[in-house]
């Protein structure tokens, strides 16, 4: 809604000088709505950075275990030079030593299979980025929606739900089954408690866990430790301290406190009232190593820590949070005119505007320039075409719905709303 | 968007991944191919020197420094990407999120409900046997919208027979509704049989179906009755635009808004317009956030947004009064008061502005000076 282009360029000043004394609000927020779609797809971080952290995975992997075959090689040829096996012997373990290269050379081709299929994948959703215009945007938000869905189903391990939908709507390349594959595993091995799946995983990513100061496998460690103690046999106190020497020891200089804490259950035994310790031997200790390597897993392939659901849906109700929403009878468009939408955005802030949007109270049709609004005597509002009508009805009368006051159409005023 | 950042350090990623995977495959076929050559020529040779020249020659190779060069190179594009991304995309949208659990439960519902809104129905049954709640939508709700989702479908395959029969069915509350939904159809049905060349069976069905319409859509049956002289090649006419499928999306989306007002339902599903905003505003949030680190923690407090956001228009449904000066909305205690000059503030803006009403001020939109008190209060 603008008021006429002259008084416009008048208009920015004014508003910048009094803005700066009132609200403070240094964001320019873009305009045109291609501005607006353009930054949307800046939100689309995880998309391109999941595949990518996957693949480089795999690269890693697999040139460590190349490296690791062709320096088992070269050492192979050493040892033999250096020792003195009969010529038989020694064209045995040449002839071996081919066939191992043999072998890694079906690998390397293998691997790099692999490799490329996951460089696809990268590549498939990059292209799908860049494939949005205006002509598909409908089509792009509805997989979008989509692609969200499928990212809360797999996060919640609703494996069989998360395929059919990204089945269904041929999304495939864009989702993160295979990858959540890896982290099920581990999920369900800890529910069942047992933490060998977690260490394995913890080996497999020590450095990258290093690297974020994780203290996922120290956790893991305590558990172990605490499932000794739990035992309380003659001699599992012996394997309990044993262990903790092993395992525990080296987190000591970072993390004496929790260390501390946990080894004192030795004194305590699993059934102790002492509400510190007693928490430590409860079955929910494995749901928070649950949701611990939740986080971790996230954290690792560059997720956001929350479903991308709750993010939007958040970010969408605070938007759409208005008091009217919550009124009798407001639109049924408004998602917040819902029990399920209201009871979310409860605990949300109320949004805030930056344009006016006015909606005739007659007609209920946009009062915008097409359609200015006009005020009675009384100050009520209405629209110009519903005005029109009336007076066109009532031979120049107008009669106010709200207050019954009759005026003359003549008797109307503009009103310009910015 | 400017994504050729990101394309290039991923094809510099690719490119030295391919790299180094032929430098090992190279590596790995010299050295079988020398210890080959060892095996060939060990007969006749004493085998302790073949095999110490072959060890030799193996540390002249040096295929671990080979190999371990070519990663280096790899490395350093597998850092670049990421880096890339950062740049180009947000790298952490969880930023603007207010630490609260949302109510699984409910949001299982909204889910369910979504699904079989938009007529996935065995995306649904899985959804909710897999979360092991059977009964967690009415079927009340699923079975209103399976007629719709029919209609649709029967659309998308170019059938027009359920619309038709639903149309004709409720067609008092369609005119009342003043939708011109009926007659897109009938003019989707009259292109289609026009199409097949049978200009004679389009004129009758014109006929029977346009004439209610003279009045309010003269020019548009005018249009339809003029394309059938191209009706052998509308294409290369002045009425290629019949041709167009968003006559079809634009029919099958008044037919979804006709359907869901007579069920009394909203026109678009509620989880698609929340996510479709959250879309809209989340950008600003961010930049919010980042241009503003320190309002991090009134943030997760606020009751009212910090920051204003542009919804677009099909997301804003109510009368929302903004003040341009203060850009706060109007309320009963900050009311919108009309200017002498017809432009409109809110009222604690102009006693701002007025020094409580003790002088008068310019307006900031045109030049008449304004007398607070000859302002007046206006109800939307």
């Amino acid at each position: 809604m603008e008021i006429d282009s002259a008084t416009n360029g008048n208009s920015d000043a004014v508003m910048t000088e009094s803005t700066a004394t009132i609200t403070p609000s240094p964001v320019v927020v873009p305009s045109s709505r291609s501005n607006q779609f353009t930054e949307s797809l800046k939100l689309e971080h995880q998309l391109l950075r999941v595949p990518f952290e996957h693949y480089k995975k795999t690269i890693r992997t697999n040139h460590r275990s190349f490296e690791k075959e062709v320096s088992t090689i070269v050492n192979g040829v050493g040892e033999l030079a250096d020792s003195d096996w009969s010529k038989d012997v020694t064209v045995s373990r040449l002839t071996s030593l081919v066939t191992r290269l043999q072998g890694l050379k079906r690998k390397l081709e293998e691997g790099s299979n692999v490799e490329n299929l996951q460089a696809q994948r990268c590549r498939a959703r990059i292209d799908h980025l860049d494939s949005v215009d205006v002509e598909n945007i409908t089509e792009w938000n509805n997989t979008k929606l989509k692609r969200i869905l499928v990212d809360y189903m797999l996060r919640m391990s609703y494996f069989e739900t998360a395929t059919k939908l990204s089945e269904s709507s041929n999304i495939l390349d864009l989702v993160d089954i295979d990858i959540f594959r890896e982290a099920k595993k581990v999920i369900d091995a800890l529910k069942n408690r047992e933490v060998a799946s977690a260490l394995a995983w913890c080996a497999d990513n020590k450095t990258r866990l290093k690297k974020s100061k994780s203290k996922f496998e120290f956790q893991l460690r305590l558990q172990e430790f605490i499932e000794l103690v739990r035992v309380d046999t003659a001699d599992s106190y012996q394997k309990a301290i044993q262990y903790a020497r092993k395992h525990l020891a080296s987190w000591g200089a970072t993390h004496m406190n929790e260390l501390q804490h946990v080894l004192a259950t030795l004194a305590f035994k699993s059934t102790t009232e002492c509400l510190k310790y007693k928490v430590l031997f409860e079955p929910q200790q494995w749901n928070i190593l649950v949701d611990q390597f939740k986080q971790e897993f996230c954290k690792l392939y560059g997720m956001t820590m929350e479903p991308l659901l709750n993010i939007y849906l958040q970010a969408g109700l605070s938007a759409l949070k208005t008091p009217y929403g919550f009124e009798e009878g407001c639109t049924k468009e408004d998602p917040l005119s819902q029990e399920n939408f209201r009871k979310l955005a409860l605990p949300l802030p109320f949004s805030k505007q930056h344009h006016s949007k006015l909606v005739c109270y007659i007609s209920k049709e946009l009062m915008d320039t097409e359609n200015p609004p006009q005020v009675l005597p009384n100050g009520y509002v209405y629209s110009t075409k519903a005005l029109k009508e009336m007076a066109e009805k009532n031979g120049g009368t107008i009669t106010c719905p709200r207050t019954g006051l009759v005026c003359n159409y003549t008797e109307l005023v503009k009103a310009y709303i910015s | 968007m400017e994504l050729k950042n990101v394309k290039d350090a991923f094809d510099r990623v690719a490119k030295k991944q391919k790299l180094c995977y032929s430098k090992t495959q190279e590596v790995v076929d010299r050295l079988s191919q020398e210890i080959n050559k060892a095996l060939d020529t060990i007969h006749e040779d004493n085998h302790e020197s073949v095999v110490a020249d072959l060890k030799k020659t193996f540390e002249e190779i040096s295929p671990i420094n080979q190999l371990e060069a070519s990663q280096k190179e790899v490395n350093g594009a597998l850092t670049k990407y990421p880096k890339a991304l950062d740049k180009t995309l947000n790298p952490d949208i969880s930023t603007a999120y207010r630490n609260i659990e949302f109510d699984r439960h409910t949001v299982h519902q909204i889910i369910a409900q979504f699904f079989y809104r938009q007529g996935m129905y065995e995306i649904g049954d899985s959804f909710v046997s897999e979360i092991g709640e059977p009964e967690l939508v009415e079927s009340s709700v699923t079975k209103a919208f399976m007629e719709m989702n029919m209609i649709l479908e029967a659309m998308g395959k170019r059938d027009l027979g359920p619309a038709l029969k639903w149309v004709a069915s409720n067609s008092e509350k369609i005119k009342e509704a003043k939708s011109d939904l009926e007659l897109k159809l009938h003019s989707l049905h009259f292109l289609e049989i026009a199409k097949d060349k049978n200009s004679k069976e389009a004129i009758n069905y014109a006929r029977k179906h346009f004439a209610a319409y003279s009045d309010s859509c003269l020019p548009e049956i005018q249009k339809l009755m003029c394309s059938l002289l191209w009706n052998r090649n509308l294409v290369k006419s002045p009425y290629s635009d019949f041709l167009s499928p968003v006559l079809w999306t634009n029919a099958a989306k008044e037919l979804t808004r006709q359907y869901c007002k007579l069920l009394g339902e909203s026109s678009e599903s509620p989880l698609s317009v929340t996510v479709a905003a959250g879309s809209q505003v989340l950008p600003t949030f961010l930049k919010y956030l980042t241009v503003m680190p320190e309002k991090r923690q009134e943030w997760q407090t606020m009751k009212q947004l910090l920051v204003p956001v542009e919804l677009s228009e099909e997301y804003r449904f109510y009368s929302v009064f903004v003040c341009p000066v203060s850009k706060e909305h109007s309320s009963e205690d900050n009311p919108p008061m009309r200017l002498g000059c017809g432009h409109v503030l809110c009222k604690q803006s102009i006693n701002r502005m007025s020094r409580n009403g003790s002088r008068s001020f310019k307006c900031p939109y045109c030049p008449t000076d304004i007398d607070a008190s000859q302002c007046k209060q206006l109800y939307f």
